[in-house]
């Protein structure tokens, strides 16, 4: 599947679907990996856009050429740079600038952008990592990228997470509903 | 419920000189930095403890009174511009400094402090809080935290989001929520940044806290076109230096700078790039030998040799707002974000505009990273001039969406921005936009119908501009 239409139509006409790598027979599987490349890249912007299923090398090396780095912990260059979206924590999502992603209902919608500042309407694009594809499938975005002797202060391992509290969850069950209210993401 | 029993319960509720009520006292509250829109207060409340906020959030709740949360009122997008009947919850009495980790390089300040006092609280322990709005000498970090708020460091030091480790917030509830950067799960305290006082009223914020850079240098470059300007700014990033500052001027911006704060700036110039390197003693000099090499086509350049000329070198940038205010009656800074490489285009957007609708405009902005701030001048007093000044402006804010960015960069969206959200998002991502607002405020009492528009609105809007082919202001051409 490479085609944000064909997700959607997915989407759509599943009871349940699961993003990643396939677990049971019985669950529509989405694997993110043939989606994948560079959207677009203009060094001079210190913004990459990129597809959800490209792999973290992939970006690594389309970055190099140009001197240039991610600005996070990075530890299986394998990974898609989805899986890792789907759960990192704030060190991040402080490099996150926008989304585009489908939600439970099919609907196409983006949210942030490709500048470096814009505090227009909630902060999406960074709410949603770590939500471990939960909520929506994410299948682009863009980052701000560093020259790599400035990115190395961002790229050490960040602190372990730690469990939120009951409010916290009980808040993600909530906006679980606005994102995939008929429960199609498991 | 009627309007005296809030404010009598309010006031059984807070101690004497924590509520204000009466027209003329609550005058002082009635806007905010945008003063286009004015609204006085059922009354304010200035808590000096959470105890005290969760009291009046309590009888705010109970008699489903609106409640607007101000910190020092510096904002530029009227988001505490008070609504009809609601309670202005002024949290600028919350000034304690609760503690510093040195080691950690954190410090827990309550919301009301300013932004510029937690830096010099630490600035002997040779740390500061590196977000720096031009109005840090009196906002508040809680609002600094409500509108993730930038300055002209955020290139290199990030916006507030960037720089909070963790914060403590009241839900309409009266819940306490704490949210950090090391939570599991969503991220709950990026969407907290930014979000306007429309979620929760955030009570304690634990703040990053940076080691003050070694060595500063200022390189002022002032150059014959505004391309040329642009240009350079480009190529600085494209070298790999990334300065802590990348500021830009037009000529009229320089012009009322100069006279203003005499800085030394080139009047004949067309554009004046202002680029702070800092850091180690020995990177600041290798990337100020590099960007000196990349301004070559410069027509004027000047190197700060101590930190007066750096510090009188900034005072002309810093004060270009009320120098540029000096000028006119009136003037109305726009705060639209667009990708770099579009920035002499957009300029020149700007410019025909500006003699389309025949008012003048000053540019200034954060061109690092994309960052504008035009300033239209108008006159109030002139009829139909506050209607043509905001046209101009979501003139350009629709032209800065149209290259691929932001209504806004760092002033939010508050009241004025409104119209300009339609432009942005679609009505199916301003509904998200609306249910998140519901999870957290399901009966809508915390800064209701600021920053996320109404999708009717929108809707009128849109028919606004297109119904019929009529257009608002018809005489004014459009492009």
């Amino acid at each position: 599947m490479k085609s944000i239409a064909e997700f959607q139509q997915l989407i759509k006409e599943s009871e349940q679907i699961h993003i990643g790598e396939a677990c049971s027979e019985s669950i529509e599987n989405i694997d993110m990996r043939p989606y994948s490349g560079i959207v677009e890249y203009h060094p001079e912007e210190l913004v990459i856009t990129v597809k959800a299923g490209t792999s973290i090398a992939e970006i690594e090396k389309t970055l190099k050429k140009n001197n240039q780095a991610l600005t996070f912990y990075t530890d299986n260059p394998e990974k898609t740079i989805g899986a890792l979206y789907a759960s990192a924590g704030a060190d991040f999502a402080d490099a996150i600038l926008g989304v585009q992603i489908i939600n439970g209902k099919g609907q196409l919608l983006n949210f942030g952008g490709q500048v470096m500042k814009n505090v227009a309407g909630y902060d999406v694009s960074r709410l949603l990592v770590g939500s471990r594809g939960q909520l929506a499938l994410i299948t682009q975005m863009s980052f701000k990228i560093l020259p790599i002797d400035a990115a190395k202060r961002f790229q050490k391992k960040p602190k372990p997470q730690q469990n939120p509290s009951a409010l916290h969850l009980l808040l993600t069950q909530k906006l679980k509903q606005i994102f995939d209210p008929y429960g199609v993401f498991t | 419920m009627t309007l005296m029993s809030v404010s009598s319960q309010l006031s059984h509720a807070l101690p004497k000189g924590s509520l204000i009520l009466g027209s003329e006292n609550t005058r002082a509250f009635e806007c905010d930095a945008l003063g286009l829109y004015k609204q006085k207060p059922l009354a304010v409340a200035l808590p000096t403890d959470i105890e005290q906020v969760k009291s009046v959030l309590k009888i705010c709740r109970k008699t489903k009174t609106p409640v607007v949360t101000r910190g020092a009122g510096t904002g530029l997008s009227g988001g505490a511009t008070p609504l009809e009947g609601c309670v202005v919850l002024g949290l600028s009495k919350m000034t304690r400094i609760l503690s510093i980790d040195v080691e950690n390089q954190l410090a827990v300040v309550e919301p009301g402090v300013r932004n510029l006092a937690i830096s010099e609280a630490v600035s002997e322990l040779n740390l500061y809080y590196a977000p720096d709005p031009s109005s840090q000498i009196a906002c508040t970090i809680g609002g600094n935290v409500a509108e993730n708020s930038g300055g002209v460091h955020c290139l290199k030091y990030g916006l507030t989001v960037h720089n909070v480790e963790s914060i403590k917030m009241l839900t309409i509830d009266g819940e306490e929520l704490i949210l950090s950067r090391r939570d599991k799960g969503l991220g709950l305290l990026s969407l907290m940044n930014g979000s306007e006082g429309l979620l929760g009223v955030i009570t304690e914020i634990t703040v990053k806290l940076t080691k003050k850079p070694a060595l500063a240098k200022l390189v002022m470059a002032g150059f014959d076109t505004v391309r040329e300007c642009a240009n350079a700014v480009s190529d600085i990033i494209k070298a790999g230096i990334i300065p802590a500052g990348l500021e830009m001027m037009d000529k009229f911006a320089i012009e009322a700078s100069e006279a203003f704060a005499h800085a030394g700036y080139p009047l004949d110039a067309e554009a004046l790039l202002l680029c702070e390197l800092d850091g180690e003693v020995e990177s600041v000099e290798v990337e100020l030998e590099a960007a000196l090499n990349i301004l070559t086509g410069a027509s004027t350049i000047k190197v700060s040799e101590n930190e007066a000329e750096r510090l009188l070198l900034w005072q002309g940038r810093k004060s270009s707002f009320p120098a540029v205010g000096r000028l006119s009656p009136d003037y109305y800074c726009m705060d639209g974000t667009i990708p770099k490489r579009h920035l002499a285009g957009v300029l020149e957007k700007i410019s025909e505009l500006s003699k389309h609708y025949k008012l003048r405009v000053a540019n200034v902005f954060h061109a690092g990273d994309g960052n504008l701030h035009p300033l239209i001048l108008y006159d109030a007093g002139m009829p139909g001039e506050i209607d043509k000044a905001e046209a101009f402006g979501m003139d350009i804010l629709r032209h800065c969406v149209s290259v691929g960015g932001s209504i806004t960069g760092e002033h939010g969206v508050g009241i004025e921005k409104l119209d300009a959200m339609c432009v942005q998002y679609t009505a199916a991502e301003l509904e998200v936009f609306h249910q998140i607002k519901a999870v957290f405020d399901p009966q809508s009492l915390l800064n209701p119908g600021k920053a996320v528009p109404e999708l009717h609105r929108c809707a009128e809007l849109g028919n606004m501009h297109v119904h019929h082919g009529e257009l608002p202001h018809p005489e004014l051409d459009r492009f």
